[in-house]
């Protein structure tokens, strides 16, 4: 056998980080609304979305080369990162994210309160430190997607409706003037006046309501806004894909 | 509205006109990319239709008007299983009032043919290619594209937006051209000018980058970056962060401030797992360096396509086979096998899945090459006469015929056999023409 030899020689630092690819990265965040009012056909929607992007992300050889996905979810009792179909326990000094080709889709269930504005600053937490770790090992990356999405109202771990997001707006506003990543913040389902309004504020470039849940189209903007980044398209060329996206509501609701 | 509704799932595609024949797109894209989205045809296996975003414009009509008036690269490949080097347009796509949306060309899709990024990492060669996928068949698909620029820069045609997405690979390493749409040309006919308006940051030179046009050495810049990478098993020549570590450094930064450490050792914090340049052939290693150094600013030093092509030619007849792994070869300059090595250092093996669940692969190896061989015809890429004769001078001088592309077989005497029965064709056809001149 040629193959004996299995030396675990690589630190630990790196062991997230594939060996055999040093390409560019792409970091995309997924982060998502589980609370109780996705219960049902919409949490439903959104695990199947996840499943088939899942699948055409491993046969996109372009973008598997170089996206990395993390999940973030906020329901139930708080904020959860995932990695992969694994969800990790909280201050495990593990890196969510997956290469694409080896990302495999979460199953989530729906219940509990809408921690938004937690699981925002964990995106954006992880966002950092993944850059962090990638940088550690010389590996350059592109400007990481951030992927917000909701159907309802930031709450606090009651339930209750807060205010408590408006203290991420100076951060989130200077990060992406600064370049740092793209956040988009879409509202889904029977998201209130209000809340559309608070996804404006957090993400003023892209932002939308949306009818019903076309998490399968939204998942496909992401991909679509991926492959523009690794061309290195400019900031015309997003708004020309997000503009779409968003022009196409009525057809999905037939 | 036919717009929007052009991403979402619908029972039945879109109709359009091609050449006046009505026929029916699928109802979704094979892949959308930035400014339009390729759809696959009811009926038609072999073609797709690539549909325009935006309304392309009367510009960009002309373009394809004078495309269809064109045939180059001589129309047809001359070696057989080849495909066309060039996935050039063959009708235009047209609504049903005559708008121009965009045009249909041949299809060539997976799984026959792979994105050249493919090769770029272990996972994927393993997934996407045949079992024996090694670094001699990376050298092949570099002298293929080489092959394929230095045939389009001969007939005036400027790649323009070339990277590692608008070209794919086959099983036998042959090269196909995609976007040709963004090919830079001009019609000799009317003699009008169509320059490339897109490009690819990554593999962009420092001019194009600076807003300016695509020429033969832009060309040049992202040939040599795609060879190193073939070369590298995937390494981007200006990968690696500069050393002040808080600052994000893309490829593309890199790329407009000269910094390669292919060219300037040291100059950045090299990608953990990178390969060594060294692992290059010298003579390969000297055009690398060129053209990562003082290419970079200089377009004029950089090596051009036949150049690469000379060295590659050269490196083809020498490489080595290892003889203790599967997958392992390696330039002649080395005497023991640089992945082997690699192997024992850091726990990972480039060409060969060491994952305690990957499968065997001295014995998935041996079984492929018992099943493959007989399949495997010596692929041919296409020869200009002009290199033809060349190459067939140097044939016979030298002695053993060069390999045309890259091969799994030790060579046969199918590209002698060929290149002679072009010459007698040639002879034949000067024969003719000169008794009817006679007349
Ligand atoms: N002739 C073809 N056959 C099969 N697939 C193709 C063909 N041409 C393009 N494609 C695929 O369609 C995708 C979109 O093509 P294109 O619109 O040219 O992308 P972009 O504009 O982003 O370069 C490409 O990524 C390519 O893989």
């Amino acid at each position: 056998m040629r193959n004996e030899r299995q030396p675990r020689t690589l630190p630990a630092s790196y062991a997230d980080i594939e060996f055999e690819n040093n390409a560019q990265r792409l970091p995309l965040v997924l982060c998502l609304d589980t609370s109780s009012s996705m219960t049902g056909p919409p949490i439903q929607t959104l695990n199947d979305a996840l499943r088939s992007w899942t699948r055409e992300l491993h046969d996109d050889v372009s973008l598997s080369y170089s996206v990395e996905v993390a999940v973030v979810t906020f329901g139930g009792q708080g904020v959860c990162a995932w990695r992969g179909a694994q969800p990790l326990p909280p201050q495990v000094p593990v890196s969510p994210f997956v290469p694409a080709h080896a990302f495999q889709a979460p199953v989530l269930g729906a219940a509990g309160v809408t921690l938004l504005t937690e699981a925002l600053e964990l995106a954006v937490r992880i966002v950092a430190d993944r850059k962090a770790e990638l940088r550690a090992g010389g590996l350059q990356y592109y400007r990481p997607q951030i992927c917000l999405v909701t159907d309802g109202l930031p709450t606090d771990g009651t339930g209750r409706w807060t205010n408590a997001w408006q203290r991420l707006v100076p951060t989130l506003t200077d990060d992406q003037l600064a370049r740092k990543y793209r956040l988009y913040a879409i509202g889904v389902g029977d998201i209130s006046d209000m809340g559309e309004q608070v996804l404006k504020a957090l993400a003023p470039a892209f932002n939308a309501r949306l009818h019903g849940f076309p998490f399968r189209e939204l998942l496909q903007m992401m991909s679509a806004s991926a492959n523009a980044e690794q061309r290195g398209a400019g900031d015309e060329v997003f708004e020309k894909i997000f503009a779409q996206f968003r022009t196409q509501r009525p057809a999905w609701e037939a | 509205m036919g717009d929007g509704a052009r991403l979402v799932t619908a029972p039945t595609g879109q109709r359009v006109l091609l050449d006046g024949r009505r026929v029916t797109l699928g109802p979704q894209p094979l892949k959308g990319g930035g400014q339009a989205a390729v759809y696959p045809v009811a009926d038609h296996r072999q073609i797709v239709v690539k549909l325009y975003r935006e309304p392309p414009g009367a510009e960009q009509e002309r373009r394809l008007e004078r495309m269809l008036t064109l045939t180059p690269l001589g129309g047809r490949p001359i070696g057989p299983g080849q495909p066309p080097e060039l996935a050039w347009p063959t009708a235009v796509a047209r609504g049903a009032g005559g708008e121009f949306l965009g045009y249909a060309m041949r299809r060539f899709g997976e799984p026959g043919h792979v994105q050249l990024v493919g090769l770029f990492t272990r996972a994927q060669r393993l997934r996407l290619f045949p079992e024996r996928t090694d670094w001699r068949f990376m050298l092949g698909v570099g002298w293929n594209l080489a092959f394929m620029t230095a045939r389009m820069h001969y007939e005036g045609l400027v790649v323009g937006d070339f990277s590692s997405n608008n070209v794919v690979v086959d099983a036998n390493g042959f090269v196909t051209f995609l976007d040709c749409d963004s090919i830079a040309f001009t019609d000799p006919a009317t003699h009008e000018e169509f320059p490339c308006l897109m490009q690819t940051a990554d593999y962009a030179a420092p001019e194009r980058l600076a807003g300016g046009p695509a020429t033969r050495q832009s060309d040049d810049f992202a040939l040599a970056v795609l060879i190193y990478q073939l070369l590298t098993a995937g390494n981007h020549p200006f990968g690696g962060v500069p050393r002040d570590s808080e600052s994000e450094t893309t490829v593309k930064d890199n790329i407009a401030a000269s910094r390669s450490y292919v060219a300037a050792p040291g100059c950045v914090i090299v990608p953990r797992g990178v390969v060594d340049p060294t692992i290059l052939p010298p003579a390969l290693l000297a055009l690398a360096r060129r053209a990562f150094g003082p290419g970079v600013t200089h377009p004029a030093a950089r090596p051009q396509a036949q150049d690469w092509l000379r060295a590659l030619d050269e490196e083809r007849r020498l490489a080595r086979v290892c003889p203790d792994r599967p997958r392992h070869s390696h330039g002649s300059h080395l005497t023991t096998c640089p992945w082997c090595a690699r192997a024992a250092v850091t726990g990972h093996d480039v060409f060969n899945d060491t994952s305690p669940t990957g499968p065997n692969p001295s014995a998935a190896s041996a079984a492929s090459r018992q099943t493959k061989q007989m399949h495997l015809m010596q692929p041919v890429q296409p020869v200009h006469p002009t290199q033809q004769k060349r190459r067939q001078r140097r044939r016979e001088q030298a002695g053993p015929p060069s390999r045309q592309a890259p091969t799994w077989l030790p060579d046969t005497g199918r590209p002698l056999a060929l290149g002679l029965t072009i010459l007698v064709a040639v002879l034949v056809l000067v024969i003719v023409v000169n008794l009817a001149q006679g007349h």
